[in-house]
């Protein structure tokens, strides 16, 4: 019988080991901050890192790049990469504005067709990102960085590069509301982030990304339509980011070229973090959820316990290969590019 | 002529087509003394971009050069003082070492070097942030045009950036091309295990190539900083993905082991006609971005050699 405390099981793991220490290692800071300052300060009890106001803060934050980084999870899993968010964030959150004001600007009017209709637009983006990948047979890296700057264009071509305002106090109920602290924008996240946990786990196709993932010639030769896969797997990674862009503008009420700004290397960084392998067939969602909550957790520590801002990328940066070494099995991989 | 024999020669054909077409549109886009502007304006582009080859011809990335090229342009700024001319050898030995140390952590450590070079970019953010106390720095012109002002100067009518561009394209397809060392990059990149077997040190092979691109990535913001006379940690934002696509338009795929220096130099110029043509034709501002990214993916389609790809990731 194995022992319960065996290599792999810690490998797996190894993610939410390094979330839990962040999240209990950071208190410590600033206790001692406090210690320094001849205050009181019990552990973990006073820590305002640690307080729901301030996990709420976090979750807040991580809600747009979760839904980002849940879509080009399942491109990773197959061993592709997906460049193409920032655009197809842009144009789904301005695409979304557009609708939702001339339909009547009001959730409780025809304008909650605005909705669907963004996602819609992110599955199309994805489509069209598919199938110049697949049917030109360029390497999803470029067609999806070129498909990048084609969304990014399109978004400055609709708006001019002027802000679209959603002042609609209906939507804005997605941040403004909160059931138990915690907006309802988070709990719209956690529905979906289920919804893509059942696809993965429960549906052939998500079977399938592993498949193309794990070993696209032998998943051909056993007649999987590797093409269309991959062509589904673009068009399910455009709707997460039209999530995304629906969560941005939810959380900042503005749609705007730079809405998918940023969102690229903070959303694979999160993919990696989390424990999915870049070359494909291993992670999955629930690891990108660990992920994302590691670098959002870091981002917001280092803030609470007032390291100075120009420290702050080169800690996110080198705690990004500690997770990244932590959580890659070093005997199974003979080599990396 | 059967279409093996065309395939590597499509990226210049590419290029002259381009060139060609736009020339068609609006004759004044020919006038070699405008060219010849154009050509300069991208060197500190091409400079990276010739780095970002190397990484790409061992089969890895390098994200970091952005931010590099950023920490150079405040170490250039801050120390061209103290330093003078010895400003240059500080830089670039700065952007070999933080080479080197991606190089590292992605053989050693096992972190591909997607995430590696990305992670070390942070650590130079942080490192020009630090540097220059979050302000945009200016050089002192005096002292600049006594160090650097040859820079800008011409020889036999040609701007000397050009030549330093020339000569710097000339040593790596020297490198690259007639040395043991250009041979070991390109057995790396076409099969990693198989160069192992053959006794190639493979580590030390793919470390320098880092550094190298390392050192590139710093020329390209020590002239860039001397152009702009100053030095700021965003200065020079966006010049990340336009060097990455110069690189793959050239036609090296991200595969590695296939193109090389040249195919870089004919990728920038493509990148610099496709940006150029659309201010000459008079493409309003706000469709530039998207129409750069179209015509990037018809580029993309002619220029890559499929051959050797079984599979497309």
């Amino acid at each position: 019988m194995q022992g319960f405390m065996t290599r792999e099981t810690l490998l797996k793991w190894a993610p939410v080991l390094v979330l839990i220490f962040l999240l209990l290692v950071f208190p410590i800071f600033e206790m001692t901050n406090a210690w320094a300052k001849g205050k009181e300060h019990i552990y973990l009890l006073d820590s305002r890192f640690l307080s729901i106001r301030n996990l709420a803060r976090i979750a807040i934050s991580a809600t747009p790049a979760l839904m980002v980084a849940l879509g080009v999870t399942f491109i990773i899993l197959m061993g592709s990469i997906d460049l193409s968010m920032e655009g197809t964030v842009s144009v789904t959150a301005v695409g979304f504005a557009y609708a939702f004001l001339w339909l009547g600007g009001t959730l409780a009017s025809w304008a909650w067709l605005a909705i669907p209709l963004a996602l819609l637009i992110g599955a199309a983006i994805g489509l069209i990102n598919g199938i110049v990948h697949v049917k030109l047979r360029i390497p999803s890296f470029m067609a999806s960085l070129a498909m990048g700057f084609v969304g990014t264009g399109f978004a400055l071509l609709l708006t001019g590069g002027d802000r679209v305002r959603v002042e609609d106090p209906l939507f804005r109920a997605l941040l403004t509301v909160r059931w138990m602290n915690f907006p309802i924008m988070v709990y719209v996240a956690a529905a979906f982030l289920l919804l893509m946990w059942f696809i993965q786990t429960r549906t052939k196709l998500g079977r399938n990304f592993y498949a193309v993932g794990g070993g696209e010639e032998l998943a051909a030769a056993s007649g999987l339509n590797v093409n269309r896969v991959r062509i589904l797997g673009f068009m399910l990674a455009g709707i997460c980011y039209g999530m995304g862009g629906l969560m941005a503008v939810g959380k900042i009420g503005i749609a705007e070229t730079v809405t998918g700004a940023n969102f690229m290397f903070i959303s694979i960084t999160a993919v990696v973090v989390g424990g999915t392998a870049l070359w494909g067939g291993i992670g999955g969602v629930l690891n990108t959820l660990v992920g994302v909550l590691i670098v959002f957790v870091i981002n917001n520590g280092m803030v609470v316990i007032g390291l100075p801002s120009y420290i702050q990328s080169a800690v996110l940066g080198i705690l990004v290969i500690v997770a990244v070494v932590l959580s890659t099995d070093r005997r199974s991989v003979s080599f990396v590019k | 002529m059967n279409m093996e024999r065309i395939k590597p020669h499509l990226p210049w054909l590419t290029l002259v087509l381009l060139v060609a077409l736009v020339g068609i549109a609006n004759p004044t886009f020919l006038n070699p003394a405008g060219l010849i502007v154009l050509a300069s304006d991208v060197v500190p582009l091409f400079i990276m971009a010739l780095g970002m080859t190397f990484a790409i011809y061992i089969g890895g990335i390098d994200l970091s050069v952005q931010q590099l090229a950023n920490l150079v342009t405040v170490i250039a700024t801050v120390f061209l003082m103290s330093f003078g001319i010895w400003v240059a050898v500080l830089c670039i030995l700065a952007g070999a070492l933080f080479g080197a140390v991606s190089g590292f952590v992605t053989t050693r450590l096992y972190v591909p070097s997607f995430v590696s070079t990305l992670a070390l970019g942070f650590v130079a953010l942080s490192g020009a942030k630090w540097l220059s106390g979050q302000r945009a720095l200016h050089m002192d012109a005096e002292q600049r045009d006594a160090t650097f002002g040859w820079v800008f100067e011409r020889t036999l009518g040609i701007p000397n950036e050009l030549l330093i561009a020339a000569g710097l394209l000339a040593a790596c397809w020297f490198l690259q091309s007639r040395t043991t060392f250009g041979r070991s990059l390109k057995a790396v990149g076409a099969g990693e295990l198989a160069a192992v077997a053959s006794g190639l040190n493979v580590d030390r092979i793919k470390i320098l190539a880092f550094a190298l691109c390392g050192a590139l990535a710093a020329i390209s913001g020590l002239i860039f900083s001397v152009k702009l006379s100053g030095g700021d940690a965003n200065l020079a934002n966006g010049f990340l993905l336009l060097a990455i696509v110069a690189v793959l338009v050239g036609g090296t795929p991200l595969t590695g082991g296939v193109g090389g220096v040249l195919n870089t130099a004919i990728g920038t110029l493509i990148v610099m006609v496709i940006r150029a043509a659309m201010v000459y034709l008079e493409v309003d501002a706000t469709q530039q971005q998207m129409i750069f990214g179209i015509v990037l993916i018809i580029a993309i389609a002619l220029t890559i050699d499929r051959s050797k790809l079984k599979i497309v990731k």
